[in-house]
């Protein structure tokens, strides 16, 4: 940043103060008198707000000139220009305002002032500018807290509102005379919760449930339990973790090796709810590799400017992440706006580097070796002579030091954003700004640390108040420019996975693979143990044993026998072929596949039958000359008296010829004879993955694929997922023109809709094959989106649509105008 | 110090003044607090940013991505033909020169078409790009396009966002911000591309329109595949409806909901609105779409034109940005650069000869410009530490060592037509022997920017503050105007 000359502008200011206070004293004295009759607040205050504050009041000081206080005002700006002149006409402040040079007029813009109202200046700076004590233009200056603090509870005013955080917020709400917002029913509840915790919407039986549960503790429960779906609720804050830390699958940097993922660490600490201070422990000082990318940054192949060096980066990255600290500007010169100066940036970003860091401002070197440092020495420091490994541990305790509120604050805060859909602190990057409820945040922090820093304990606490069932906050305005005083949640807009998930739980229409390399569910679910090593081959026919492989096109069959005593209890299995497969289980095609280079799982247990079962499989070498052809079959299938593994070895017997639709090859030709090992390039590349998917079909069966589990595809980037090249801790809040010309005609929704409007419509002749009304599939679709049913008036416009029959593209065309909603895009 | 006009204690005049200044100050301090970037009309000089006349309306940008080498298309110097055996050090250029319709300009052979339009034109010899240490074409684009090096601490918006963010769409149908003819996906340097080809900060409100298929534009602003346009009104109609009707309306702000349906009904607009033919070309008379069909960026050309006449704020066409494809010839660059000629020297004659005819050219400004040139043997600039990308030869051995395979940042070219820029001008120059670079009037982005800018009427120090820094709209607001430049 180009301010080096503002910091001489500063020392010089300092000077001129000086000088101004003692003439300042000289000539208020004179007219004292007058000037106590003379009534600021209400003829000077709204002039000076009106016309000048929005360029030189609060943070604002163009010009280096600034409203804020009596002193700023008549010590004028960077110009040097005596506002308190005599005779007054020569006031640079009067000068200005009278000024037609458009370079100099004031304001530059907008109505000038009125002759009444430059009256009403001259006669106030003729009489020394009298000032109310103490009042400034500038918000009040605000130092946050850095320590923790137990604040009293206060008493229960409603005693059936008995919760800490309604009691904080109804002695709130108490002293300023401010309403309570009715509670939302039951499904709104559900549906609200549902999205808030796992990201998912329920199902109506979900809903139902809950409505007519007569329990009272049922939210509770209803809360307790969403939070126990481990692996629902760790793939929704996902999209919270990898925004914050800036973790993504693919992005700029992985090309050039200039950066790492940190994707399976993370799943891990969200799916087993690792405590928060953990967390930032192996995220600051890696006790391995996995957890090492948040910390070393973005390295860009090339020269790189002072203030984005991975060093910097990892000061300000840490910072904004765990502190709400801003320290991009301190990055590049000492902040105008906080009180954080370059050698803060640099003390952090030194204990990171592994060599002597020369302190640049603006890009150019002071002449200065930076020395690891911490923020709040009031908490103990880094020694600066240890290892990088060491001070960096050094760095982890600080950070999640007992008495480091500041932490605790940060996150309790923005938990309570996502939840509550308005900061305590807001944005909540600016944790050097006020709380709206000091004492709630600091409730929220200290319950955090003495909970052990545990995440969904915290969510537990929000999500279980009164508060948080409050019906949402109507805004007129977008921009409201009062001051934000609490009067219950914020309607949130589904972040771009949530939609995706959404639309993907009523069209079915999710992917059948992930993009991130992680292991969905429990890492010690005990299944992992159960796949242990793969065991199956890579086989084909005798061709296999040709130097230049089988040649193109050749079709070989595949079968086994076996047999399966007793109920499956789970089961899974992973296929693969090269170049193509098709496979059947006794009989039923299970599906087919044409990419060599993927995976599939399946899952076999719908197709098996108790005693003899047979697997058929087809395999196709594709090319254009002899190349190498295989398949890789391994199923794991769980009964009462164990597993049994059924995997692809020379056991099985092979045949040449093209079988029928159930897989049944025929004719006297057929000569079945033992399969040969194939000795193809594939090696381990398919292992991992083989691997991963096999034991990912026991541990997960067929759960939905999730948005937070994708690449941030076009739609999802569309919809404000962002590029994560940087910490983005706070999505777009509308939907623009563009976004909902992709929701409208971009392809990826509406395959994804019309997938939907065919599986509604089979659930619409399915009903009337039973002899029900079709319509209340219609019915069932809006409890899923809406969690409740259509209104009259709504079911008068969809008949209106389907007509006398229901078709598919109806269905489809429902679906579109549903996810349109904003009832449906808004979490409220 | 101020003991002098303290109330009397108690004063119930003094009570409700002081309760009146503190919501006056309460209120002002929660606009400062918004996290969204605000626009700055004043410098923190406290200078009022003027900004100047506009020269053009809309502005294309015809980009060669990849590295379009200067010596063999806009700054042809000594030319050595093809020879086994043949000093690699020898050749500057591996195309021979042809005259333009100006006498003092001379071009390289293969674009006889532009060099018909050089009357018209302002050609600049002499931009130069900084040296960035290990070249990432990626990484200049994105300081070409944001005017920003990256990495920053802020998703720096494209110049097509900022125009859009400053000047808003020329007609409310059209997207302000329309890119043609680069792929995202599946392409090497993805996500590097993804990265400046964003709104950034400003929010997806003011991102491109991506158009990777010129060809397929048309798709982009028709009901989705297989959809009828009576389903599709009809499917709005039935929106309508429900919205009309809903039964939640009091359960979200109205702010919310306001927006999130003017949106949709936007959208609606230009999928229904007579300008969204504009977005298909198939409906160009075949003469003149035949004029421009060379290829994807020819008829990228031809949409960027039908684009302009309907209202279209920024629009850029590039030949694609893929590694190791065209302009980023790594090997048989000669080869390479007679099928780019060809592929764009006819298209962009032919697109500004039509805006010319349609009066359009006044007010557009068209400039084709690339990340950087390329040389035969210097890698960088002179005293760079870039390591070498190409494989390296002494002689020409085969036809693939002949081409310029380096990249070379100390000299490109930049050709503008149309709004307000001289006519048959040409600025700046590069030395005649290797290195080539810049000797005079040297154009940095910073400063070429600012150039665009102030034709589009747009102040180079436009700021807006973003995470409590302001942000220029050219780097630190430092970008100046050539005005040499214009007419």
């Amino acid at each position: 940043m180009p301010n080096s000359t503002k910091m001489h502008q500063r020392v010089r200011q300092l000077y001129i103060r000086q000088t101004l206070l003692w003439v300042f004293a000289v000539t208020t004295f004179h007219s004292a008198a007058l000037a106590q009759e003379f009534d600021f607040a209400h003829r000077i205050v709204p002039i000076l707000q009106k016309k000048c504050g929005d360029c030189h009041a609060g943070k604002e000081k163009q010009g280096g000139y600034s409203i804020n206080t009596r002193e700023s005002t008549i010590e004028g700006g960077d110009s040097e220009k005596k506002i308190l002149a005599k005779p007054v006409e020569e006031s640079e402040l009067i000068r200005r305002i009278l000024s037609d040079n458009p370079d100099e007029q004031m304001p530059p813009e907008g109505e000038r002032l009125s002759k009444e109202e430059v009256a009403t200046l001259k006669e106030w700076l003729s009489l020394g500018a009298p000032w109310e004590p103490g009042y400034s233009f500038g918000a009040e200056e605000y130092a946050p807290p850095l320590k923790p603090r137990r604040p009293n509870l206060p008493p229960a005013i409603d005693p059936t509102r008995t919760h800490p955080i309604d009691r904080f917020l109804d002695s709130y709400r108490a002293e300023l005379k401010l309403p309570v917002l009715p509670t939302i029913d039951d499904a709104a509840f559900v549906r609200r919760v549902y999205l808030d915790i796992i990201g998912l919407l329920p199902t109506p039986s979900e809903v139902t449930n809950y409505v007519q549960n007569p329990e009272l503790d049922k939210r509770e429960k209803l809360v307790r339990e969403l939070l126990n779906r481990d692996m629902d609720y760790a793939e929704h804050w996902l999209t919270f973790w990898n925004d914050l830390l800036r973790n993504d699958y693919s992005g700029t940097g992985f090309i050039t090796g200039g950066r790492r993922q940190i994707s399976g660490w993370l799943y891990n600490a969200l799916v087993t709810n690792q405590p928060y201070d953990s967390m930032v422990r192996e995220l600051i000082a890696p006790p391995t590799e996995e957890s090492a990318g948040f910390g070393m940054g973005i390295r860009w192949r090339g020269t790189v400017s002072a203030g984005q060096t991975v060093e910097i980066q990892f000061a300000q990255n840490l910072g904004q992440s765990f502190l709400g600290i801003n320290l991009k500007c301190a990055s590049c010169h000492d902040s105008f706006t906080d009180r954080w100066k370059l050698t803060d940036s640099y003390g952090l970003a030194a204990i990171y580097a592994n060599e002597t860091l020369q302190i640049h401002r603006c890009d150019k070197p002071i002449g200065k070796e930076a020395k690891a440092a911490w923020l709040f020495p009031e908490l103990g420091n880094i020694d600066a002579a240890l290892p990088q490994k060491e001070r960096l541990k050094q760095l982890a305790e600080l950070m999640t030091h007992p008495e480091n509120g500041r932490f605790t604050r940060t996150m309790a805060n923005r938990v309570w954003h996502r939840l509550m859909g308005h900061g305590i602190v807001h944005p909540t990057d600016a944790m050097e700004t006020k709380p709206w409820n000091e004492d709630l945040l600091d409730f929220l922090g200290i319950e955090f640390s003495e909970g052990k820093y545990d995440l969904k304990e915290l969510i537990f606490l929000i999500a279980t108040s009164d508060a948080y069932r409050t019906q949402v906050e109507r805004i007129q305005e977008r921009e409201s420019q009062v001051e934000y005083r609490y009067a219950g949640p914020q309607a949130k807009r589904m972040t771009a996975e949530q939609f995706v998930d959404a639309v993907w739980q009523l069209t079915g229409a999710a992917p059948k693979a992930i993009d991130a390399p992680v292991s969905r569910g429990l890492p010690n679910d005990p299944v992992n143990k159960v796949v242990g090593e793969l065991q199956g081959k890579w086989i084909w026919a005798e061709s296999a044993t040709q130097p230049s492989g089988p040649a193109a096109g050749e079709k070989i069959v595949f079968r086994k026998k076996f047999s399966i005593q007793g109920e499956v209890t789970r089961s899974s299995g992973v296929i693969t072929g090269d170049n193509s497969y098709t496979l059947w289980i006794n009989g039923n095609k299970v599906g087919e596949d044409g990419n060599w280079e993927s995976v599939e799982l399946f899952e076999p247990s719908k197709f098996l039958v108790q005693g003899e079962n047979e697997i058929v499989a087809l395999g196709a070498n594709g090319g254009n000359g002899p190349n190498p052809a295989a398949l890789y079959i391994e199923m794991l299938v769980e009964t009462e008296g164990g597993v049994s593994r059924i995997a692809t070895s020379t056991d099985w017997e092979v045949a040449t010829g093209t079988p029928d639709s159930q897989g049944k090859l025929s004719g006297d030709q057929v000569k079945w004879r033992p399969a040969t090992e194939a000795a193809g390039p594939w090696g381990g590349r398919l292992k991992g993955e083989l691997q991963q998917s096999l034991s990912r079909g026991l541990s997960v069966g067929n759960k939905m694929a999730r948005a937070s589990l994708m690449k941030g595809d076009f739609l999802m980037r569309s919809l404000g997922r962002p590029n994560r090249d940087q910490v983005v801790t706070v999505r777009p809040t509308e939907l623009t023109q563009l976004e909902a010309m992709d929701l409208s005609n971009g392809q990826t929704l509406a395959d994804w809709l019309k997938q939907g409007g065919e599986l509604w419509h089979s659930l619409v002749q399915k009903a009337k094959a039973e002899g029900k009304d079709e319509k209340q599939v219609i019915g069932q679709l809006y409890l899923q989106a809406l969690c409740r049913l259509p209104t009259d008036t709504e079911w008068g416009a969809i008949d209106e649509l389907v007509g006398q029959e229901i078709e598919a593209v109806e269905m489809e065309d429902i679906l579109w105008a549903i996810v349109m909603l904003p009832e449906f895009q808004y979490v409220r | 110090m101020l003991s002098q006009f303290e109330p009397e204690h108690g004063a119930p005049k003094g009570e409700v003044r002081r309760d009146f200044l503190k919501k006056l100050a309460t209120a002002s301090a929660t606009a400062w607090m918004a996290s969204e970037p605000t626009r700055l009309f004043a410098l923190p000089d406290g200078a009022k940013i003027l900004n100047p006349q506009a020269k053009a309306d809309s502005i294309i940008v015809l980009w060669m991505g990849g590295g379009m080498g200067a010596p063999d298309t806009f700054d042809p110097k000594r030319y050595e033909p093809f020879e086994v055996g043949k000093e690699v050090a020898s050749v500057l250029s591996t195309f021979p020169a042809i005259q333009t319709n100006v006498d003092h300009i001379q071009i390289s052979q293969g674009l006889e078409n532009i060099a018909q339009v050089m009357d018209r034109a302002t050609l600049v010899r002499s931009h130069v790009q900084p040296d960035l240490g290990s070249i990432l074409h990626s990484r200049h684009q994105y300081h070409w396009h944001t005017g920003y090096v990256p990495p920053q601490t802020v998703a720096c918006p494209h110049i097509g966002s900022w125009i859009a963010r400053v000047l808003g769409p020329n007609n409310p149908v059209i997207p302000p911000f329309i890119n043609i003819g680069q792929r995202l996906e599946g392409v090497g340097e993805q996500e590097e591309l993804k990265a400046f080809t964003t709104a950034g900060f400003f929010g997806s409100e003011y991102g491109p329109m991506n158009l990777p298929y010129p060809e397929e534009a048309a798709v982009s602003v028709r009901p989705p595949k297989g959809m009828e346009l009576s389903r599709f009104q009809n499917r709005h109609k039935f929106f309508k409806k429900l919205v009309d009707s809903n039964p939640n309306r009091d359960q979200m702000s109205d702010f919310q909901r306001d927006s999130m349906i003017r949106s949709i009904e936007g959208a609606y607009r230009l999928l229904e609105s007579k300008e969204r033919d504009a977005f298909d070309i198939s409906l160009e008379p075949k003469e003149s779409y035949d004029k421009y069909d060379t290829g994807r960026f020819g008829r990228g050309c031809l949409l960027a034109r039908r684009l302009v006449e309907a209202g279209a704020r920024y629009v850029e066409v590039t030949t694609e940005y893929v590694p190791f494809l065209h302009w980023d010839t790594h090997a048989d660059g000669h080869t390479t650069l007679e099928r780019m000629k060809k592929e764009i020297d006819r298209p962009i004659a032919q697109l500004i000869l039509d805006l010319e005819a349609s009066g359009l050219l006044n007010r557009t400004l068209v400039i084709l410009a690339s990340e950087f040139s390329r040389d035969m043997l210097m890698e960088g600039q002179p005293g760079s530490d870039a390591a070498d990308q190409a494989e390296k030869v002494d002689r020409l051995m085969e036809m693939k060592h002949y081409g310029l395979h380096r990249h070379f940042t100390g000299g490109s070219s930049i050709v503008m037509w149309g709004g307000g820029v001289k006519k048959g001008f040409l600025y700046g120059k590069t030395a005649p022997e290797r290195p080539c670079i810049a000797i005079e009037n040297p154009l940095n982005v910073t400063d070429l920017h600012a150039t665009l800018m102030h034709a589009m009427g747009i102040s180079p120090k436009t700021v807006f503050e973003i995470e409590q820094r302001p942000f220029y709209v050219t780097e630190d607001g430092k970008g100046q105007p050539r005005m040499e430049l214009f007419a």
